[in-house]
């Protein structure tokens, strides 16, 4: 809180570049964070002005989470060092970042549903609790900075935007120095998002903190900031100022990496390298001639506080084609999956499979009408890890194995010892328990189960997520050659190249809408990524 | 892997068991000492009571018998990933029920005692209904309103048994004791039979039947498969086709028509502990929550719940003795608790390694 107004006015002239500074209110020097074999945080350079909102942008699994760990203590890191004002700080934990005056806006709240406002604000405080002093700092907080909020409503009630504005609250009355935002809109609709930002802006301008904002949206980073360094795999691949960049370029920036997998692939001899994208016109089906085997139209589901998890989305699937589905996760692509698994109920619109609708929500529907799902948390719908290896393979159907409401126990083991050997999953047997399986293997008891109930449709949600690249490719293989014995596939995956790779039509999805749909013949990264951003929807 | 685990698995398990067992019984021993008792004579009180003594395993058998009903019963919610715990209540409403329906529809014969034990197994599915319904409409858990249901069975069995029109006898059969429902005839009861001087009640064999009749069907029949699969993973029940609500309530009534058949057996089939073949206040003396025990005990095996509803039966019956060498008998139910945290702990101990193991194998792969 000392005289920073002029430090970040001076701040302004050299941007993002990082070479000539005053003294930063954050700087990262050189930060590398390993966990196992998976390098987070890869020399890490990175400068927080005072004054200024600084945009951190970068898929998934960027490291750009951890690295704001790191600043309030969550993590520490293998290497590197943190300057808070130019001093070399250890920040040990959260208790020593909040002495620094460096507060966290979490992207998950952590609220208590049962409290006031004004009892979540004042949890954790020590000392003796003077709920009016406590009701009088919101009442100021609230008019300095926009953020209007009754003390005395449960939180529980509120809005997903009013709940995030008590966040916000508690952090800003330890009056820190440094916020950090994460994600802060994922949860957030668009007028709450303005809103926020807004809100933001107060918090700069009238104070002269420097703010961090998290995330991968290109509009919000773009519109909210004043300099922006992109992240891609640990690494900083870029730094602007948010004044002279623009969409394409942060696109290009957070998810170009054209030559990866897709060189991998073709120098392992699995991907013919001629197979140029135009052939996939020349794959059997013939998107405009067949009629769709699934139709989702105007599909609307609302969470609490009304978020739209799936918007009047609209989606056909013809026999024999990868569809792929791109997008940043969190824009509904786990809700489209729920919806595929009768997992979600909508408020309005239909799935319909070869014509005739499925009722969506009531259990085992889809599965019954021939969708195969392969989810996006296998623990989470596709698989029960107390029961065993061959009692998974049957769990949507049993009547192979099944007689007269018996589960015929021979026949369950030959089952299960033919899709052992078919799908070359590593087991003890049959009936090893599943979760003694690795996930990978996992993985092939999830695709042996839903192949082998000869599907219509197969839903693959993010199917290679966490294997390794041999269980990759067979995946990849096992999906082609699904499509062309005629099964309709949804790719649903927030890896852009595979989708590219395997795709024969891409759409992509934005909060919960279908923003843009290409061929892969026409496709390139650059407007994909602008429309994953939500850029021009 | 699985196969060459196992091995070592079960020496693990004995040797947990053990010294699990054993530190309970000491505990149990220093009390005993400690309230001014002879842990000797108190064990072979406990012996003579429950098994040792002529008679003595007849009782033991006919009061296991309902606690082993009830257990199969919570076996089978609890596969469903559901928790009752109000079998108390549900037992008690059940012996109303089949009382109320077993004069009703009166007469002798073999015939009425199968009615009373179907009427006594509808009235528990009922009320363990009234909590299913509370759950899947209004999203009440079960595992509280089972439990409060217990109070409310009580207390309108307790009306019903002050009201002649419903379950109170006439004055004539009453003698000088209020809210008490007419005996069973001769001929409406449960037989026994008579194994060298061991009087063994009908209900014993219908426990054990039907523990082998409910594991067979939790284990081998597709309606069970898809019980387990709601327990275990309720998303994947519901994308295969398990209706929550169906299963779920299906289940819950069923451990609850448990405990009424229960409530039904020990009205119809009298003894040690259940009184005259009439319902009184505070009929079912914790048959309800020693079953709860049993099945916690058991682990989700019904054909284990029969030696452990045998020995929980023991220290009941044996406890009667206990009171003549001088020490307290209701020491037996501290006895009982410290055994039941005995049989606990090793499952607790095996979760938590199986767990760790699980999220070893799982960091391992990522």
């Amino acid at each position: 809180m000392s005289s920073p107004g002029s430090l970040g006015h001076s701040g302004q002239d050299h941007g993002g570049t990082g070479s000539v500074e005053p003294v930063p209110a954050v700087a990262f020097n050189n930060i590398t964070k390993t966990f196992g074999a998976v390098t987070a945080c890869d020399g890490v350079d990175l400068s927080v002005h005072r004054g200024r909102i600084h945009g951190v942008l970068g898929e998934n699994g960027a490291g750009k989470s951890t690295l704001m760990k790191m600043l309030i203590g969550l993590v520490l890191p293998d290497s590197g060092s943190i300057a808070i004002d130019g001093t070399t700080q250890h920040i040990q934990s959260p208790l020593a970042a909040a002495s620094l005056g460096i507060g966290m806006v979490h992207q998950h709240f952590s609220l208590v549903d049962a409290l006031t406002v004004w009892e979540n604000v004042a949890l954790g405080e020590a000392g003796k609790l003077d709920p009016d002093a406590v009701r009088n700092r919101i009442g100021d907080i609230a008019d300095q900075y926009g953020l209007m909020i009754d003390p005395d409503a449960q939180v529980g009630s509120l809005s997903a935007g009013l709940r995030q504005r008590v966040e916000i609250i508690k952090c800003l009355r330890r009056d820190p120095n440094i916020v950090i935002f994460d994600e802060p809109t994922s949860v957030l609709t668009p007028d709450e998002s303005v809103q926020l930002f807004e809100s933001l802006r107060h918090v700069v301008a009238a104070e002269g903190r420097a703010v961090v904002l998290v995330s991968h949206k290109l509009d919000e980073v773009l519109h909210a900031t004043d300099d922006i360094t992109i992240m891609r795999q640990g690494k900083v691949v870029d730094r602007l100022e948010a004044a002279t960049a623009d969409a394409p370029t942060l696109a290009r920036g957070m998810v170009g990496r054209e030559v990866s997998l897709r060189s991998e692939r073709a120098a392992l001899g699995v991907l013919d390298v001629s197979a140029d994208p135009s052939d996939s016109a020349a794959k059997p089906s013939n998107p405009n001639d067949s009629a769709p085997v699934l139709r989702i139209q105007n599909a609307t589901a609302r969470g609490i506080g009304g978020v739209a998890l799936l918007d009047d989305l609209s989606i056909e699937l013809r026999a024999g084609e990868i569809v792929g589905v791109a997008g940043v996760e969190g824009n509904g692509q786990r809700e489209l999956g729920d919806l595929l698994s009768s997992l979600l109920s909508l408020q309005s619109g239909t799935v319909s499979i070869d014509g005739v609708q499925v009722p969506d929500g009531k259990s085992g529907a889809m599965a019954r009408a021939g969708i195969g799902v392969i989810p996006e948390d296998r623990h989470d719908s596709g698989i029960v890890l107390d029961m065993s290896l061959a009692e998974n393979l049957v769990l949507v159907d049993q009547s192979a194995v099944a007689r007269r409401g018996f589960i015929d126990g021979s026949a369950l083991r030959d089952f299960a010892e033919k899709m052992i050997d078919e799908f070359a999953i590593q087991c003890s047997g049959p009936d090893a328990p599943m979760w003694s399986l690795s996930g990978g293997n996992q993985q092939r008891v999830v695709l042996a189960r839903e192949l082998s109930q000869q599907p219509k449709v197969l839903v693959a949600a993010q199917p290679t997520r966490g294997l390794d690249v041999g269980a990759i490719e067979y995946m990849g293989q096992r999906l082609e050659a699904a499509a062309e014995a005629g099964v309709a596939v949804l790719l649903i995956s927030s890896e852009l190249e595979e989708i590219l790779d395997l795709a024969h039509r891409i759409v992509v999805m934005n909060s919960g809408r279908i923003v843009g749909e290409v061929d892969r013949a026409d496709a390139n990264l650059e407007s994909l990524g602008l429309m994953m951003g939500g850029a021009n929807a | 892997m699985s196969g060459t685990a196992s091995g070592p698995r079960v020496g693990e398990w004995v040797v947990l068991y053990v010294v699990s067992v054993l530190a309970a019984l000491v505990l149990s021993a220093i009390l005993v000492q400690a309230t001014g008792g002879q842990w000797r004579p108190v064990v072979n009180a406990l012996l003579d009571g429950s098994i040792r003594n002529p008679g003595r395993i007849g009782e033991t058998l006919g009061t296991a018998a309902p606690m082993l009903l009830v257990a199969i019963g919570t076996i089978i919610s609890s596969k469903a990933g559901l928790i009752n715990i109000g079998q108390e209540g549900q037992l008690f409403v059940g012996a109303a029920f089949a009382t109320y329906f077993g004069f009703l529809i009166g007469g002798p014969g073999a015939l009425n005692v199968v009615l009373i034990l179907i009427f006594g197994a509808i009235g528990g599915a009922l009320w363990a209904g009234v909590a299913a319904v509370l759950k899947y409409w209004r999203n009440v858990p079960e595992v509280l309103s089972t439990l409060l249901l217990v109070t409310v069975g009580g207390q309108l069995v307790a009306y019903g048994l002050s009201q002649s029109w419903l379950l109170l006898a006439p004055l004539a059969d009453r003698g000088n004791r209020n809210q008490v429902s007419s005996q069973l005839a001769e001929g409406n009861r449960l037989p026994r039979l008579e194994i060298s001087g061991n009087e063994i009640p009908f209900a014993v064999f219908l426990g054990i039947g039907l523990a082998i009749v409910v594991s067979l069907a939790l284990s081998r029949t597709v309606w069970g498969f898809m019980l387990r699969m709601l327990g275990r993973n309720p998303r994947a029940a519901q994308r295969s086709g398990v209706a929550q609500t169906k299963y779920g309530a299906t289940a819950i009534m069923l451990s609850g028509a448990f405990a009424g058949l229960a409530g039904a057996a020990m009205l119809a089939g009298g003894g040690f502990a259940f009184g005259n073949y009439q319902l009184v206040p505070g009929f079912s003396t914790n048959i309800g929550w020693t079953g709860l025990l049993v099945a916690l005990v058991a682990r989700e095996k019904a054909l284990v719940a029969i030696p452990v509803a045998f020995v929980f039966a023991g220290l009941r019956t044996g406890s009667s003795f206990v009171g003549a060498t001088g020490v307290e008998g209701r020491i037996t139910d501290v006895i009982q608790g410290f055994l039941v945290l005995a049989l606990l702990v090793p499952p607790a101990v095996m979760f938590l390694r199986d767990r760790k193991r699980a999220r070893d194998a799982a960091t391992e792969r990522t």
